[in-house]
Parts: C-alpha cells; structure tokens; sequence
C-alpha cells in the first residue's frame, strides 16, 4: 500500500489545482451571466 | 445646500440658448457632450486595469429587449474608433465599455449606440453595482473551497467510518489524517473567516451573537482535531473531526449565499430607477438666456426649463407653463397629474405634455427620489435577516454550553486531570451549535427558493414566520383586486346613432387625451376595429383644435369624409347636457353642438383570478377586509364582484394606517395586500405585507414579499407554504434540542466516544437540512402563466 503515500499527497494537490481553476473562473465573471454564452451561436461573427 | 457656482465652465461645452435652438436632436446632442468633461465621465468609469490610459465606463442601455439587441449594440459600439472592447449583458441590459480618451469621447459613442435606436445612459450606480457584484464573487469562492475541501475530507474520512479496527495501518491513517488537516486549513482560515471575523467583533463590543458560539465550537473542534492529528498520544486522543468540520461550514456558507443573493435579486430589481435623473438641464442665466449644463452643477435657486419627455432634475415649483407629469415610479400614482405654476413637482418624475419652468428647492441627496435610492442602498448593506433570526437563542445558549463544559471539567478534575479536559472539550464540540443554528434559516431559505421558482420574492425571511400566524388580509383596491384600467361595459346613445359609430367619434377626441377614462375608450374602439379589420379607417378619425377643461371634459373638431365637421364634447354629464342613467358604473358623455349623442358605462377591470382568490383565503380560515382611498360604491362594487364582506372606501392613508392599528390591539395579525406609494405606511405597520411587481419601488422596498408576475392566486400557496414552514421549523428545533437534550449529559459524564460526538453532530446537521429541503419542492398553483417577458 506504498502507492497511497504518492496519491494521496496528489490528491491534495489536485484539490489546490481545481480550486485554482474555480478562482480563475468565478474571478472572470463566468458565474454570472450564463444565458449570453449559449446565445453567442446566433452571432454572425 | 450651499450654492454652486462654478459658472462659467470650459467655453465649448456651452451653448448659448441662440445656438441651440428647441430642436430635439441639438438637445440630445448637447446634453451628451456635458459628458465629455473629464469630472464627468469620472462619475460612471474608472480607469481601465489592462489598457493604461484608457478608461471603462458603465452604461446602462434603454431600448433593449433580448440578446440579439446586445450583439447590435456591441457591433455598433465596436464600430466606433478609439472603442477598445464591449461587454454587454443582455440579461441586466448594463454594459462596460473601454475607451481611449485620445481618440473618441463618450458622446461619439454614445450617439453611435442613438443612432441604432437605443438609448446609453451614464450607470451613475456603477459603483455600487461593482460593489455589490464584488461581494457576490468573494462569496461564491468562499463557497466553493468549503466545498471542494468538504468532498475531499469526506472522501478521506469514509475509510475509517467503513474499516473494522485494525483494518488500517496506523501510518495509513495518519497520512489520511494529516491529508484532512491539510485541506481543512483552507475551510477554516479562509472559508470561515465571516464567522470567525464577526465572533471577534462581537467580542470586542462585548454582545453575543449566534456567531460566537458557531466560532467557539468550529476553533474548539480544529484545535482539538489538529492536535489529534499530531500529537496522537496527548490528552485529546487521536480523534479527527474534520468531516464535521468542513459539512458544517459548507452549510452555513449555502445558507449566507443564498441570503444574499435574495439581496441582490431586490436590488437589481429596482435598479433602473437608479439612473432615472437626466444628465443635464436647461438653466436660465441672470440675463434671461438658457445654457445646458451639467446636473451635477445644478443648485437650489435655479430655474430650468424642462421639455415633454424629460424628466425633472431636482424637486422644486413650476413657475410658468402648465403640463402633466407622470410620477408612477416614485409615488405608484399611475393617472399623469395636472402642474401649473405654484404646484410642485418631483425629481425623477416625467414630463409629459407640455413645456415648463420650475424653481429648483432641492438637489441631489436631498430630494424624495435620493431618498428613495438611499433606501435601496441601505438594504444591501444591512446584516442577514437569517443572522440576527438566531441571535436571540445565542445567550442563553453559549452560557449553558459553557457552564456544562466548566462543570463537567471540575467534576472530573481531582480524579483525572486530562481526562477532565477531553470531557470538556467534547462537550464543547457535542454542543457545537450546528442544528440549531441551521434549524431556522435551511428552512426558510428553502422556502424562499421554492417562492422564487413561482414568482414571489421573499424580502424578508422572518416574516414567513409571521405570515404562517396571520388571521386578517387586507386588500387595496385599485391595482391589487382590480387593473389599472377601466374597460367599457355599455353605451347608451341618441336614437338613431348607432353605438358602434358613437364610439368611433369619442375615440377621435379621446385619442388625444392622457386621461385613463379617455384611453379606455380609444383601447375599446382600437379592440372593435382590429375585430372588424377597420383599423386603418379609425385611424383617420383624428379630431382637430383639441382642448382639455380641467374637471370637466375635451371638445375638438372631427373631420368627416364627405359631410361637414362635427363639434365633439366627452367629458361629464352636465359638460355634454347628457340625461340621467342610474347604476353604480362610471358614466362619461359625447355630446355634438345639436346635444347629447352618447353615453359609455365604464366599470373597473377586477382581475379575473381575484374571486377564486379570495374565497380560497376564506377557506383558509382568514378574514378578509378592504380598505381604499376611491369612493364608497365604487369599492363595494368591487367588493361584491370579488366577494369580500368588509370593505370601506373614501380612506386617506391615515385613515387606512389607523384602521389596521385598531385591528392589531384587538390581537389580529394583519397581512396587507397593496400596490402604491400610498399604501407606504400601511405597508410598513402591517404583520406582513405584499407588493404587487408592477408597484412603485418604494412600495416593494417596504414589502416583505414582492408578487413578481403581479398576479394574485400565488399568494394561497404562499400562505400555505409559509405554514408548513413553521412546522418544520418546530420541528427542526425540536430535533436539535433533543439531541442536545440526549449527548450533552452523556458527554458530561464521560460516557460519549468522541467518534460518536462527531458522527452525532454530523448527523444532526444533515437530518435538519434534509427536513427542510422538503420545502423546496414547487408550490402547487393552478396553471398561472408569467407575462411575457417584453410588451409584444
């Protein structure tokens, strides 16, 4: 059971990469306007 | 109010009264270009973080109904040389725009989005907005790490809730543990810092809040689990409670999000009003001449001028000139009023119909309308409603806890010393005051989730308490039973004269009147025409040389094809020389220069779901009573349409104040149903109080639940719902005080395994949240469609 002494610090750190990615997500205003982003296919551009 | 003079500014940005003439488009024009001073632009834009030397503004669009709106005026703003970048959010219809001040200004932009049909206008709430929505952010990432580290501290804690002793390797376990501290510091010095920030305030200013005991029991339960998970062999033991932990915060961090977001639905509600005041205005100098300047620079003691379509900048006099104006917004009034010189009007408020001067009296922060904004603010900042709901169990509570805790430490003291210190922590954390802490807010927070789906925003939580207690519903008339408008129920006309043709030619005068009687008529006729395809026909009845006798009517001359003019009168009986028809309904005459020709009865429009309404409420078990300012037989009219025993007319809104104040000393709990400004005070006095969507913001901001689609047959459900929210509720503290009841004197005597201390307090959040999830499911209504989303 050597192998949980590696995944389970890694788990951790996954943890830390994940709430990484919400910061960046919540901090650029993803959360906030959810319908204009489904309506961006009617766009010509 | 000291006065300004700041007279004159910068010679481009004025323009003499010559130069601009009375053309709307040099006004428009101009009006924009006061924007182009740097003090201006400041008000709305802050310089932009990316680009140096550009700036972003926030701006506020009229005119845009969906998402495809949003991508014409990106197109058009993008368009524009020296605009960087567009943003525009089609749901709020506020847009950010970043711009360089060396290559455009914001009134090129700005006439750009004109130019598409919209309007842009200056987000003078920007700031606030920003703030609001920076507040929002830092809470959905607290929110989010206390939920992350929750899943995973779970996930390591399961393997030791499963295993057998001696399943697991001692070292495996400590590598678990020690993965849970990790991921708990995060929870507990970043997720819980409100809480713990608010027990250390509360402490500093001596006062007891729920929030010092949460913060004792989740710093008592970290400590004690850090120490358990590295000094094993110390007086703690070896236990780790960080599952606990971590579920409990993520719990109470859902429950202050939603709360504020419930907040921030309010606000954002009422936001249009914000930017209501014109950015400029027309002031007479000394010399006579008029110069456009800036709001900003306006003072008490000015005259301005201002136009049909404007609205007034600050509250004040009409000096000359006579007009109606339109004060829904403020004052829920929803006729436009008569103003003449010496009458006051109202900053915020339009102008409709004709050209005026008023006498400035107040500016800026003083007026009604800054007040009312202010109001608005002021809900944004106050503390949780659901926070201080528990704030008075907080005392009695942490002194019991404490005392427990004491003494069971100096009970056990002379036998064993550490041993006494380990009862007394789990005490401390057997107590840890999640279930009751959430019993309450879970509850009514689902409640309020569910309300929200069905279109009835809750505005304040606890008074779906006292709604489950009411006895006597108060109903306004005009607006809440009945519509704004009137609908026309039959026509008596000269013999001869066909009603169909009477109607015809009252729709050409009434046309040109605001008067809703007048609008009810031409709506009919339009009704009629569009049945009979003569639309366009109607459409040429237009009568000339229109005047309006205040109190009495309007005559004017109508063209007829083929014969000579007619010379029309509609207004009151005695102004049309019309004879007497009996019956309760509102009677409005036409009259030619030969006499009477016709006469339409005009009832009220109740809403068709009022009756059922009200005999559901009855069925409830509620009294139902309505008191309104319009006269006696009109509103038993009403009252008997819709089936109300109770009803009393010709009330001011003293009168209406005085009256529920009687109630409430003889021991009712009055709701009050209502719609307008001066329903204000009742509002305020009664138990609970619903707005209806359409109402005056002030009105909604008094309210404690707000009938979004402002239709009526929700407010059952919402009276049911509330009821079974106090059951619930009950019950939720009841559980949580038996199981207080039940672990505390085991946990004294030293008979509660620490492991069971924490499953104990894990389980008893989560039973006290899944009861009340209960009461998210959907409101039973009857099939009520919203209203469409914008006008057809």
């Amino acid at each position: 059971m050597d192998i949980l002494y590696l995944l389970i610090p890694l788990s951790v750190a996954l943890v830390f990469c994940i709430l990484g990615g919400l910061w960046w997500a919540i901090h650029r205003g993803q959360f906030e306007d959810i319908e204009a982003e489904g309506e961006r296919i009617l766009r010509n551009d | 109010m000291t006065q300004v003079n700041v007279w004159p500014a910068a010679p481009d940005h004025v323009l003499d009264a010559a130069a601009l003439g009375s053309a709307g488009a040099a006004q428009v024009a101009d009006s924009l270009k006061l924007l182009d001073e740097p003090d201006e632009w400041a008000a709305f834009s802050l310089p932009d973080k990316d680009a140096s030397g550009c700036w972003r503004s926030s701006v506020v669009f009229e005119g845009m109904h969906c998402a495809a709106c949003a991508i014409t005026l990106e197109d058009a703003l993008r368009s524009v040389p020296g605009v960087y970048s567009v943003q525009i959010s089609g749901a709020s219809h506020r847009g950010q725009i970043v711009w360089s001040p060396e290559q455009t200004r914001p009134s090129e932009w700005m006439r750009s989005v004109e130019r598409h049909g919209y309007k842009a206008l200056p987000a003078n709430d920007a700031h606030a907005h920003q703030r609001r929505r920076d507040e929002a952010r830092r809470m959905v990432w607290r929110l989010s790490v206390a939920a992350m580290c929750m899943m995973q501290v779970m996930m390591y804690a399961t393997p030791a809730y499963l295993s057998e002793p001696g399943d697991i390797s001692d070292e495996s376990m400590h590598l678990l543990r020690w993965a849970s501290w990790v991921l708990s510091l995060p929870v507990m010095f970043f997720s819980c810092t409100p809480f713990l920030g608010q027990a250390w305030r509360d402490l500093r200013e001596r006062q007891i809040s729920m929030d010092l005991p949460v913060a004792l029991g989740m710093v008592v339960t970290f400590v004690v689990s850090t120490l358990g998970t590295f000094e094993p062999e110390g007086p703690f033991g070896a236990e780790v409670y960080f599952d606990s932990l971590t579920m409990f915060v993520f719990f109470l961090l859902t429950g202050r999000w939603l709360e504020l977001r419930l907040r921030d639905r309010t606000a954002g509600a009422l936001e249009a009003v914000l930017n209501r005041l014109p950015d400029s205005v027309r002031k007479r100098q000394p010399d006579g001449s008029w110069v456009r300047l800036s709001i900003r620079r306006l003072a008490v003691g000015d005259v301005i001028e201002v136009l049909p379509g404007e609205a007034f900048a600050g509250d004040g006099t009409v000096v000359s000139g006579q007009t109606q104006v339109d004060e829904a917004l403020l004052t829920g009034e929803s006729l436009p009023l008569k103003r003449e010189a010496g009458d006051r009007v109202i900053a915020g408020s339009h102008n409709l119909s004709g050209t005026v001067q008023v006498h400035i009296e107040q500016v800026g922060a003083a007026t009604r309308y800054a007040q009312i904004v202010a109001l608005m603010e002021s809900a944004s900042l106050s503390k949780p409603a659901m926070a201080l709901l528990v704030d008075r169990w907080a005392k009695p509570f942490l002194v019991a806890v404490l005392l427990a805790s004491l003494a069971s430490a100096i009970y056990w003291w002379p036998s064993d010393p550490a041993h006494a210190v380990m009862v007394a922590v789990a005490v401390l954390i057997v107590t840890c005051p999640c279930a009751l802490s959430l019993a309450t807010p879970a509850a009514m927070l689902a409640t309020a989730g569910a309300l929200a789906r069905s279109g009835v925003l809750v505005r304040r939580l606890s008074a779906l308490q006292n709604l489950a207690a009411i006895d006597t519903v108060i109903f306004d008339k005009t607006g809440t039973l009945t519509r704004d408008a009137f609908e026309v129920v039959h026509i008596h006309t000269r013999k001869g004269l066909a009603p169909e043709q009477a109607l015809v030619w009252a729709s050409g005068l009434a046309r040109h009147s605001l008067h809703p009687v007048s609008r009810a008529l031409w709506s009919e006729a339009r009704r009629r025409a569009e049945r009979s395809f003569s639309l366009p026909e109607l459409e040429r009845w237009a009568a000339r040389e229109i005047s309006e006798q205040a109190g009495q009517g309007v005559q004017g001359q109508l063209d007829r094809p083929g014969s000579e003019a007619l010379n029309l009168r509609l207004g009151s009986a005695r102004f049309c020389g019309a004879p007497h028809f009996s019956g309760h309904h509102l009677q409005v005459s036409l009259a030619d220069d030969v006499g009477w020709l016709a006469t339409f009865e005009l009832a009220e429009d109740v809403r068709p779901e009022a009756p059922s309404v009200v005999a559901r409420l009855k069925a409830l078990g509620l009294t139902l009573k309505m008191l309104s300012g319009d006269g006696a037989q009109a509103v038993a009219q009403v009252a008997r349409q819709v089936g109300i025993d109770e009803a009393r007319g010709g009330c001011s809104p003293q009168d209406k104040l005085e009256q529920l104040l009687a109630w409430q000393a003889q021991g009712h709990q009055v709701a009050m149903v209502g719609d307008g400004l001066n329903d204000g005070p009742v509002l305020a006095g009664a138990d609970v109080s619903f707005a209806l969507g359409q109402s005056v913001p002030l009105a909604q901001s008094k309210a404690d639940f707000v009938l979004m689609a402002g239709q009526l047959d929700v407010l059952v459900s919402t009276v049911l719902r509330s009821r079974q929210t106090l059951r619930i509720v009950k019950q939720n503290l009841v559980w949580a005080a038996v199981y207080n009841a039940a672990c505390v004197p085991l946990a004294v005597m030293g008979c509660l395994p620490a492991w069971a201390a924490g499953l104990g307090m894990a389980l008893s959040s989560l039973l006290v949240v899944l009861n009340a999830v209960r009461l998210a499911s959907p409101l039973p209504t009857q099939a009520h469609e919203l209203q469409p989303r914008h006008p057809a």
